[in-house]
């Protein structure tokens, strides 16, 4: 065994898991609600990708956009269903679970309804090929998820860390009433978590539609994924989620080349249940108490 | 809007608002000396049906209220179910209704996990399939008959109760929750990659309940009546555990007052695990059932899917009871077997009730009555806020610290008095004041002045002969002993006509500024 392909392959695969990992995490921490149309999210992103890619040009960038976009605006029709007239009434996180569970059912019955449960495969973005890199061999489908998710989590850090609603966002994660008390709005902060999470789920749909296809329920199996690395990382805290990440994609990569492909959800699932039960608030995780 | 409206027109003089309302309580009459017979468990003092007789105040008939209808609706609902779907349904209807009567026993015991245990734990259906598993392994390499597949079930769901109950001792909340879907899907790929159990086919092939001479109906029938007694079986189950000592520890350390009950001696982490296993048996039971009614296991027990629509029938009907479990099972089955037609819609159709509970609803449909009464509560409470003139009267906020009550309704009618003689008042009445001393005066004048002459003394007119016959003024009285008149006014009056006839004008003045 190759182990350079297996550092790139997990590598390559906890950058797209990582990207629906801290936008599940992100959303944990500033709303509170556990968001399991994450995955609805995902698939109408790659929809959208693959509807650019028909009608408008398979460009690389139209169809990363189009991904980024159309999981911006399912992000934040999310946040208009479930979080919106939700928020302050009794029993929320309870009830916003539920909700975002409907929608995710809806909407994925809807797809099947719109698209067929025919798969599509969105156009190779990064070209066919590789490239080697002193002795390993790197595909660019690989290279370009490595970089493409690097840049989108850098960026998206640095505005959490520098920007004005960054600041908001910040604010709202640790003390919600405390931050409306002091002029945060809730509603337009919590819109905007919805749609930059719904951005990352978006470009991690592209991303792994250079592997996979799209189909009408294609998000659930990346929804599991993202919620065991969120859960593992300890939700809420992004540091965690990175680290789960990078973990769980070796156990991955690791469990598909030495057992086979159909083992990996015991592997990970058991990684996971150690994890939880070694470190219940998971591995970097706090927030639970803290957000009272 | 209406209620703008109601608070802007003079209040309807017959309208009683002392707080609170009366309640409605079902009536029956004309009992006899049967009217204090009750019914009992044996050996208990418990009645059935909780009912109070008393005497009517009003018309000394001896009256049998009953205190709580839920029973007689109990009794009528499981009637109903029991009779009508073998009576009108085709085969894939009364097969439909059986799935109904098992979901709604999974439901009914998943409640006492979730809601009486308070562990969210999402493995109930994964329960129910280690049930069926384990005993249609049984059946199907060790040749078990039905019955002792019933009795092997429970086992296997203890065994996978108590598996997971390991990590519910250290996690909480959706942690839990995560995990049990992480061990449901890991038993899906387990039981699909494992030959002996049938790979993704499922283990078929165990013993069934039904005799082989019996005709496909009358199966069907059978493993229906069978199915409604586990429903029954799991009721009284919900109603012993919940009821009764185990569920009244849980409920006195609900969420964020374990320590409270901590330290009142509960130990409600025990209690919380008996409840657990003791409904894991009973899923695992039921998986048995499943078993031996459709002939083994298969995987789809495992799958995350059918665990959305379990959820979405206990979110439907209300999480915390049972009757909420069994409606909303009842909705959702509905729906989802008997609407089958519409295909992918129905799942649609579903999702949308399941959306719309949550948003609209806080505690599924039987959270509505409360839900409706506390929304009347506000609704009242705002109206009271928005009353702005009292005239007098005491207000429902004032009525709750006066003791004496006589003092609210004096206060009330002589507002409402006061109203109906400012009416009475006109230019025509004063004029007939000033000319009619020792005659005879209209009814409307000698209204006016009878509702002068009651009024209390203190502060009360008089007139004070300055001169007799000369020189009067108005004072007005002190009302306590020892303590003189105070001068209203500097108007002198040359007779005691006039001076009484400004008194009158005075109160008069008094009564329309009030």
């Amino acid at each position: 065994m190759d182990p350079y392909y297996l550092l790139l392959t997990a590598i390559s695969l906890a950058s797209i898991y990582g990207l629906l990992a801290i936008g599940i995490s992100i959303i944990w921490s500033s709303l509170g609600m556990i968001n399991l149309a994450q995955g609805f999210t995902f698939t109408v992103a790659g929809y959208g990708a693959w509807l650019a890619a028909q009608n408008i040009s398979t460009n690389g960038f139209v169809v990363v956009a189009a991904g980024v976009l159309t999981g911006a605006l399912a992000g934040a029709a999310t946040g208009l269903l479930a979080f919106i007239p939700l928020y302050d009434k009794p029993n929320f996180p309870l009830r916003s679970l539920i909700a975002t569970l409907a929608i995710s059912l809806m909407g994925g019955q809807c797809l099947l309804w719109l698209f067929t449960p025919r798969v599509r495969a969105l156009p190779k973005i990064f070209g066919v090929g590789s490239i080697h890199i002193g002795p390993a061999t790197a595909t660019y489908d690989k290279v370009g998820a490595i970089v493409c998710s690097a840049i989108l989590l850098l960026l998206t850090l640095g505005w959490m860390k520098s920007s004005r609603r960054g600041l908001e966002i910040r604010a709202m994660m640790q003390n919600p009433e405390g931050a409306a008390l002091v002029g945060v709005g809730l509603r337009s902060t919590a819109m905007a978590v919805m749609m930059v999470t719904g951005a990352m789920a978006g470009l991690a749909s592209v991303l792994l539609s250079q592997t996979y296809f799209i189909s009408p329920f294609a998000g659930t199996t990346p929804l599991v994924k993202g919620m065991v690395v969120a859960l593992a990382g300890g939700l809420g805290s992004i540091a965690g989620a990175l680290i789960a990440a990078v973990l769980i994609g070796f156990v991955e990569a690791f469990t598909a080349v030495q057992l086979g492909g159909q083992y990996v959800l015991i592997t990970q699932f058991l990684f996971i249940i150690a994890v939880l039960l070694a470190r219940p608030r998971g591995i970097a995780g706090m927030i639970e108490h803290s957000r009272e | 809007m209406a209620v703008q409206s109601d608070i802007e027109e003079p209040r309807a003089p017959a309208a009683p608002s002392i707080v609170g309302v009366r309640r409605w309580w079902l009536v029956l009459r004309g009992h006899g000396p049967a009217s204090w017979q009750r019914w009992r468990y044996p050996f208990t003092r418990r009645t059935p049906l909780l009912s109070e007789t008393d005497y009517n105040p009003i018309t000394l008939n001896a009256e049998r209220r009953i205190l709580n209808l839920a029973p007689i609706l109990w009794v009528i609902g499981l009637l109903v179910v029991a009779v009508i779907p073998p009576l009108i349904g085709n085969n894939s209807f009364v097969l439909s209704a059986t799935s109904f009567a098992m979901y709604a026993a999974i439901n009914i015991v998943w409640m006492l996990q979730i809601s009486t245990a308070g562990i969210f734990s999402l493995a109930s259906l994964a329960t129910v399939g280690a049930g069926a598993y384990g005993s249609s392994y049984l059946s199907v390499y060790f040749g078990f008959p039905w019955w002792a597949m019933w009795l092997t079930g429970p086992l296997f769901g203890l065994v996978f109760g108590v598996i997971i109950t390991i990590p519910a001792i250290r996690l909480e909340g959706f942690y839990y929750a995560l995990l049990t879907v992480g061990i449901a899907e890991l038993c899906r790929v387990y039981v699909i990659q494992d030959q002996t159990l049938g790979s993704a086919n499922g283990l078929l092939g165990a013993d069934s309940f039904v005799p082989p001479s019996m005709s496909d109906r009358g199966g069907l029938v059978l493993g229906y009546y069978l199915g409604f007694l586990l429903l029954i079986g799991a009721l009284a189950l919900y109603r012993g555990v919940n009821g009764q000592r185990l569920g009244r520890l849980l409920r006195a350390a609900p969420e964020k007052h374990e320590a409270f009950a901590e330290a009142l001696g509960i130990n409600y982490r025990i209690a919380r695990i008996h409840v657990f296993l003791i409904s894991s048996t009973a899923l695992g039971g039921v998986g048995a059932f499943y078993a031996t009614l459709l002939h083994g296991a298969t995987p789809s027990l495992f799958t995350i899917d059918q665990l959305l629509l379990l959820l979405a029938m206990i979110v439907v009907g209300g999480i915390g009871t049972a009757e909420g479990a069994v409606v909303g099972t009842l909705i959702v089955v509905l729906f989802d077997k008997v609407f089958i037609g519409l295909g992918p819609v129905r799942l649609i159709l579903i999702a949308g009730i399941m959306l719309g509970t949550v948003l609209f609803l806080r505690g599924g449909l039987f959270g509505i009555p409360a839900q409706y009464l506390a929304w009347r509560g506000k609704r009242r409470s705002e109206r009271r806020g928005r009353h702005s003139s009292k005239g007098g009267e005491v207000m429902p906020e004032e009525a709750i610290e006066i003791a004496d009550k006589q003092a609210i309704f004096l206060r009330r009618f002589d507002a409402r008095l006061r109203a109906e003689l400012k009416q009475l008042i006109t230019e025509d009445l004063i004029k007939e004041h000033r000319r009619t001393f020792g005659k005879r005066r209209s009814d409307a004048l000698e209204r006016v002045l009878t509702y002068f002459r009651t009024a209390a003394v203190t502060d009360k007119y008089a007139i004070l002969a300055v001169k007799p016959f000369a020189e009067y003024r108005i004072v007005a009285l002190s009302g306590r002993r020892g303590v003189p008149p105070r001068a209203v006014d500097d108007q002198l009056f040359t007779s005691e006509q006039d001076a009484l006839h400004g008194v009158f004008l005075k109160r008069v003045q008094d009564l329309m500024d009030s």
